[in-house]
């Protein structure tokens, strides 16, 4: 992915910017909003990762404008502010997700990836209401899973966790992420809460088949992959 | 003093004063007019009574009993009427006025005002001095026929003394009353604008001692429940609203001092001793530092968002919420954790009026609370979620363990951030969750109580902790 990363703090943008790229990603770095609407202007990019605060040109009126002259690319706003009207506003300024500083570098590569395969996907592909991942297929029309053809009963939030997933397949889903859009929740219990419906969603699609499709990644969250 | 006059109360009671003065001068206008002009009518119909008499005398029988007639109506004296005929010759035939008044030979016909002197007579008849009298009169010339050649002038007049010290009185009233209008409108003046100003002053000295750094000063109430008293009260919300912002800024940067300056401390010191040790320390050292790190970021994220749900950034988002739908919600969340750590979790749910609230907020108080109970109520094996209808229809959301519970001397304080009882402290955690928890409850005017889950267990390891948050309904403020 070609990712613009429009950031004024030196440091922590050289920390996320190297992190993308071992994760290879190509990221491109403007220090404030101007010369990041310049760079948006004349580079194609498959995603934004936005500062909400920025030295002349605010993180919030520079998505507006890109979003004014028919940019759409897919963009997440980095931001201290974290309140639900700070994410709401930044949701209506054109931004596709939101993360609050201080964060984890596996929560940014997370959504980050996430908002890739958004963008790549064309307008059109959003009615998808099927989903593959190895043998495993989830159909959103008559809300059935199958593994190997054989039907697996789950639970409403089963479903929609596995749903979620599998819209991500082999992508890493962390925890916030699975609680902000399944449960729609923003903030963090300290209970592992997640971790026990994944694990109770797990024994349900992957016992007794050979192949595990559900995969724990260390630090940073879940994956739904068939790849090893 | 000149504070006072310079009142916008001072200066409307002045004009006030200035109405009110007028209306009683036009009343005292009318009542002189009323009372003097009455007496004046009366003085000239009396006059021209006397006239006609005298008129109808003369035409009847003459000038020779005119004045005969006159010598004897002014033979005594009196001191009301005065009468004189005077020749054509322009001698005085009969009378008691001494002459003819100069002013009688201009006005002809006519009214005039005029003065004489007179002497006045002791009991024997004696002359013991002269006095003035003011009198109006009305003069007339006689004819015994309308071109007769001979005339007489016929002067009738009456003391207006009497009048004049009528009229003096009326006037004297009536300027003791202005007078008194005037000075009562000042002094009602003056008190009422310096009671509305001491008021204002309260303000003021309220608004100098929060400038000077006070912050806990609020501007005294009277209680009279007027518009001045309604204001107070606003603007003492205001400034508990302000404290409260700042005691959460003075509280965040002291809790980030004392939270965040040991782990960093900690972290220099293992860094510190990194640097000598060999590969293996190094990399366990980097380790610790990394978890500290996350723990420190973890409390920093709790820390700021007590803080800024206790500044009422919150209020923005508040709407009605159904906490059953809520409770729902978040049993569903927990109940594979709850199993997993060897507990029941019971949902029991009640119909309830609806509060205004924060569905996340909320959410997260619950969390919170089952958060706690999962990691302190050891060896318990229930937890119970529970929203309900409790006293005065408020809805009551709460929940339950069977675990070993709280002292009651502990209840208050758990609430405080940072405290964390000492049977505790081996479990992890920032020690902020409850704080949060309170906070959230600040921001819904919700009430937090602490008590007992089972008092009568006999067991005292199952007594258990019952936490409840108390809403209060939401159609009110």
């Amino acid at each position: 992915m070609r990712i613009l990363l429009i950031e004024d703090d030196a440091e922590a943008a050289a920390f996320a910017a190297k992190g993308l790229r071992e994760a290879g990603h190509v990221v491109d770095h403007a220090l404030d909003g101007e010369a990041g609407h310049k760079m948006a202007s004349a580079g194609d990019y498959d995603a934004y990762v936005v500062d909400r605060m920025l030295p002349k040109l605010d993180g919030l009126a520079l998505l507006s404008r890109r979003r004014e002259e028919g940019d759409e690319t897919p963009a997440l706003f980095l931001s201290a502010l974290g309140e639900v009207d700070d994410r709401v506003s930044g949701l209506k300024a054109g931004g596709d997700d939101y993360l609050v500083k201080p964060y984890a570098f596996q929560e940014l590569l997370a959504r980050v990836e996430a908002l890739g395969r958004r963008g790549a996907a064309p307008a059109s592909a959003d009615v998808t209401t099927r989903y593959q991942v190895g043998d495993l297929e989830i159909d959103l029309i008559t809300r059935t899973v199958r593994r190997a053809s054989k039907k697996i009963d789950l639970q409403p939030r089963e479903f929609r966790l596995l749903e979620y997933l599998m819209r991500h397949a082999r992508q890493v889903v962390t925890r916030t992420m699975l609680l902000e859009n399944v449960w729609e929740y923003h903030f963090d219990p300290q209970t592992n809460v997640i971790d026990v419906h994944i694990s109770r969603l797990r024994s349900k699609i992957d016992k007794g088949f050979d192949k595990a499709l559900l995969k724990t990644v260390r630090g940073a969250g879940y994956t739904i992959s068939d790849i090893d | 003093m000149l504070r006072l006059f310079r009142t916008t109360s001072f200066r409307f009671t002045l004009v006030f004063v200035l109405l009110f003065t007028l209306a009683v001068g036009v009343l005292g206008a009318v009542v002189y007019r009323a009372s003097f002009g009455a007496a004046a009518r009366q003085t000239d119909q009396t006059i021209d009574g006397e006239l006609a008499v005298l008129a109808d005398l003369f035409a009847e029988s003459g000038a020779g009993m005119l004045t005969r007639v006159i010598r004897q109506r002014t033979a005594w004296r009196d001191d009301s009427i005065y009468m004189l005929i005077g020749a054509p010759s322009g001698a005085v035939l009969a009378g008691n006025l001494t002459a003819l008044p100069p002013e009688a030979l201009n006005t002809e016909g006519g009214f005039f005002d005029f003065a004489f002197e007179r002497p006045i007579l002791d009991a024997a008849g004696r002359e013991i001095g002269i006095e003035q009298r003011n009198a109006r009169g009305k003069v007339m010339r006689f004819r015994s026929a309308p071109d007769a050649e001979q005339s007489f002038l016929v002067v009738v007049a009456r003391d207006i003394a009497a009048r004049d010290d009528l009229r003096a009185s009326l006037v004297n009233v009536l300027v003791r009353m202005l007078a008194a209008t005037v000075a009562l409108g000042v002094i009602i003046g003056i008190l009422f604008s310096r009671s509305l100003l001491s008021q204002v002053e309260a303000v003021s000295r309220t608004a100098r001692a929060i400038r000077g750094g006070d912050l806990t000063r609020r501007i005294p109430r009277t209680g009279a429940g007027d518009e001045l008293d309604h204001l107070s009260g606003n603007l003492n919300a205001m400034l508990d609203q302000i404290e409260r912002l700042m005691t959460g800024m003075r509280d965040i940067s002291d809790n980030i001092a004392h939270d965040l300056r040991s782990p960093l401390t900690r972290i220099r010191n293992r860094l510190t001793d990194a640097m000598k040790g060999d590969a293996d320390d190094k990399e366990d050292a980097l380790r610790a530092t990394l978890d500290d790190t996350e723990r420190m970021l973890v409390t920093f994220n709790a820390l700021l968002s007590i803080a800024r749900i206790r500044s009422g950034e919150s209020a923005g988002v508040m709407a009605p919420i159904d906490l059953v739908a809520i409770a729902e919600e978040m049993a569903e969340l927990y109940e594979p954790a709850a199993q997993d750590a060897g507990f029941e979790l019971v949902l029991t749910t009640a119909p309830t009026p609806p509060v205004n609230g924060s569905r996340e907020l909320v959410s997260q108080a619950i969390a919170n609370f089952l958060d706690n109970a999962l990691k302190y109520a050891e060896g318990g094996t229930r937890i119970e979620l529970k929203v309900a209808r409790g006293a005065r229809g408020k809805a009551e959301l709460s929940v339950s363990d069977d675990g070993p519970g709280v002292d009651a001397d502990d209840r208050a304080r758990i609430l405080e951030r940072y405290v964390r009882l000492e049977t505790s402290r081996t479990t992890q955690g920032s020690g902020l969750g409850l704080s949060l928890v309170a906070a959230i409850a600040q921001a819904h005017g919700a009430k937090i109580t602490l008590q007992d889950a089972n008092p009568s267990a006999k067991d005292a390891a199952r007594r258990g902790l019952r936490i409840t948050m108390i809403f209060p309904s939401a159609d009110r403020k």
